[in-house]
């Protein structure tokens, strides 16, 4: 039996998560920096790299790709190869996976603030390394399917479904969305024009949500819940049945960006009713999170990360709940281009998405090295800062929002407009303060996570995991 | 007695919530002696707070409700804390089975009553309606209502800390959807033509 001697290849998995801290950082920085510009425009500095309007795109790409992406390239092949019981298929095109996307976040970061960008929302880059995103993220599909491919099991565990269709439909958003002529090395011009330019920008946009932001990190939830509480799946029927729910259903809700646009009614109203249906399987995986999650109470005392993923998992329910009220054309009317967009963003992004990468690296880092964490109380120091910096960030952000909202529309008996843009500008000053505070408390959590990181990693040493056997055919 | 745990509850309320739980209330003395009257305060100082002074933005003068329109709006505020009250003590009723703390309804009822204690009374602050204003002293007011939530659910519930640390987590999570869902059926209303009626 030479199969059971092997190894797991988690190389690749320690890069990946200890990227994911640095980006985590970096990307948090620059939103920090930039929230601050919202309510000190000094802090531009006259510089034209240093404007909001080229640091924004920075910000998303860094936390969503850079962040976001590397808590799923480690997730996934960390959860791939336990679950099939095999070592990672092809581990210099692994290899190629990490160093190719370090490549593609670089040459963002030096792009973007350049100002060379296709303007289209989460996919500024221009089409060479959109290019270069295609060849490492069709690499990544093949390590990937390749090693469900040469699974030991017959089996496939839901949370590898989740990634599957993360990876497939990203591919597909990302080839067809970034369909672009090129007129130079940096600058090309989108294959749409006009409106179809915009369904196709937000079918991409919105899915990049639901599949990057969401089926991905529901995989990581359906692996590190269960492992982490030490119970199995609540309901293992119910995240099959989510899972085919939420691929159908996420796909149509894009025109829901588009309401009250040159967009066709029927195409907008359509967005809207698939944009409600949502809530089922949004709420189905939430369910499963918590009810798996309530009966590890016991274990709560001794273990901080449980907590990260509590809160993870509450935010995804409440801000699946937000999406599909702001969804509703009478709401959309209102929230639209307010900072309550903003606010609803980040209680997914911060409270679900961060959180539950968080909690996924206190767990895996530690095993990948071999050693305990370095402090359980700074995990704990980290929660609570975290939890009350986002929960400062999305009550200014729906304040502020809903604020702007009512200023731009009011009107005199006359029909002239009661305010000024210049007027509702003023009136967010505080709320930008109290969001700037709220960002940078969950920065400092990052920075404390890098320090229990950094003293946890360098007490241990990368180690090597034998593959352990399946469990008898059932 | 009217209103008697509501000091305690800023004074030492590991020990006011070991008291309200062996008083038993029912759910209409409970209403009777309690949330009526604080449930109020926001309510009618927004009354006064939108018709009397107004708020400014910018440079402006003060912008009012008509009285009238304050006063369907004070009155729909009223009920909606009323009902408010009573839907989370119903759900938590309804959640404590899966928390493995089954406990009468009216129990559940007053713990939701006496959790909101904090931003019942910060609704004194409507009286002056500037945004700002009623947001920073509302975060304290939030801030101690979660406090008192998880330091009520273990004992009015009667489960271990732990326990009450999942099961508040649940009871605030649905309290941030209730919240939304107010958000955005205000949103609908107002874009459906009820909008409130200024005075110019």
């Amino acid at each position: 039996m030479n199969d059971t001697s092997m190894t797991y290849n988690d190389t690749v998995v320690r890069q990946f998560s200890i990227m994911t801290v640095v980006w985590g950082i970096v990307g948090m920085t620059v939103g920090v920096l930039i929230a601050a510009q919202m309510a000190w425009p000094v802090l531009n500095f006259d510089t034209p790299w240093l404007t909001f309007g080229r640091l924004r795109p920075l910000h998303t790409n860094a936390v969503v790709f850079a962040f976001g992406g590397s808590a799923l390239f480690a997730t996934s092949y960390y959860v791939v190869q336990r679950t099939c019981h095999t070592r990672l298929f092809a581990p210099a095109l692994a290899q190629f996976t990490f160093w190719g996307w370090t490549l593609v976040i670089l040459l963002a970061a030096i792009t973007l603030p350049l100002g060379y960008t296709s303007s289209k929302e989460y996919a500024e880059l221009e089409w060479p390394i959109d290019l270069l995103i295609t060849v490492v993220w069709v690499s990544y599909a093949v390590v990937f399917f390749g090693t469900l491919a040469k699974r030991k099991v017959r089996h496939i565990y839901v949370a590898n479904w989740f990634f599957g269709s993360f990876i497939l439909t990203v591919a597909m958003l990302h080839v067809v969305n970034s369909a672009a002529l090129p007129v130079s090395m940096l600058k090309s011009y989108s294959a749409y024009s006009g409106v179809q330019d915009a369904m196709v920008q937000w079918w991409y946009g919105h899915n990049a949500v639901g599949f990057f932001l969401t089926a991905g990190f529901l995989g990581i939830m359906y692996y590190f819940i269960p492992k982490q509480a030490e119970r199995p799946v609540y309901s293992y029927r119910l995240s099959v049945v989510h899972f085919w729910a939420l691929a159908f259903t996420y796909i149509w809700a894009g025109p829901h960006h588009l309401h009250y646009t040159a967009l066709p009614d029927w195409t907008q109203s359509l967005g809207m009713v698939f944009s409600l249906i949502l809530l089922a399987p949004s709420w189905g995986g939430m369910i499963n999170g918590i009810m798996t999650l309530s009966g590890a109470w016991e274990k709560l005392r001794s273990d901080p990360i449980l907590k990260f993923l509590i809160v993870s998992v509450s935010f995804y329910g409440m801000s699946t709940f937000e999406g599909p009220m702001m969804a509703i054309k009478t709401v959309n009317a209102l929230s639209h281009y307010t900072d309550w967009t903003i606010g609803h963003v980040h209680s997914g992004a911060l409270g679900w998405v961060a959180f539950i990468s968080i909690g996924a690296m206190y767990f895996l880092i530690p095993r990948l090295f071999g050693v305990e964490i370095y402090s359980k109380r700074l995990i704990e120091t980290h929660f609570w800062i975290a939890t009350i910096g986002v929960v400062l960030y999305i009550t200014s952000m729906w304040i502020s929002g809903i604020m702007q909202g009512l200023m731009w529309r009011a009107f005199n008996s006359d029909g002239t407009l009661t305010y000024s843009f210049v007027e509702s500008v003023q009136a967010m000053h505080p709320f930008y303060i109290v969001r700037f505070l709220g960002g940078s408390l969950f920065l400092t959590g990052m920075l404390i996570m890098a320090y229990n990181i950094y003293r946890t990693v360098s007490s241990g040493k990368a180690v090597a995991t034998v593959v352990s056997a399946p469990a008898a055919a059932h | 007695m009217m209103l008697s745990h509501l000091f305690g509850l800023f004074s030492n309320p590991q020990q006011e919530w070991q008291k309200i739980r062996d008083e038993n209330c029912t759910i209409g003395k409970c209403y009777c002696s309690y949330v009526f009257l604080l449930a109020a305060i926001p309510p009618v100082s927004g009354y006064f707070g939108t018709t009397l002074f107004g708020w400014e933005i910018g440079a402006r003068e003060a912008v009012k409700l008509s009285p009238d329109s304050a006063l369907v709006i004070a009155i729909a505020y009223y009920l909606v804390m009323l009902i408010g009250v009573f839907s989370m003590g119903f759900v938590i009723h309804w959640m404590g089975k899966t928390y493995g703390a089954e406990q009468p309804l009216p129990r559940c009822i007053s713990l939701a009553a006496y959790v909101a204690t904090p931003m019942f009374l910060v609704g004194i602050f409507e009286l002056l309606p500037i945004l700002w204003l009623n947001f920073v002293v509302g975060l304290p007011a939030l801030a101690y209502t979660v406090y008192l939530l998880y330091s009520g659910v273990p004992i009015m519930m009667g489960i271990p800390e732990e326990r009450g640390f999942l099961f508040s987590s649940a009871v605030l999570a649905v309290g941030l959807v209730a919240l939304v869902s107010a958000l955005a059926a205000t949103a609908i209303l107002w874009g459906s033509g009820f909008a409130p009626q200024f005075v110019d």
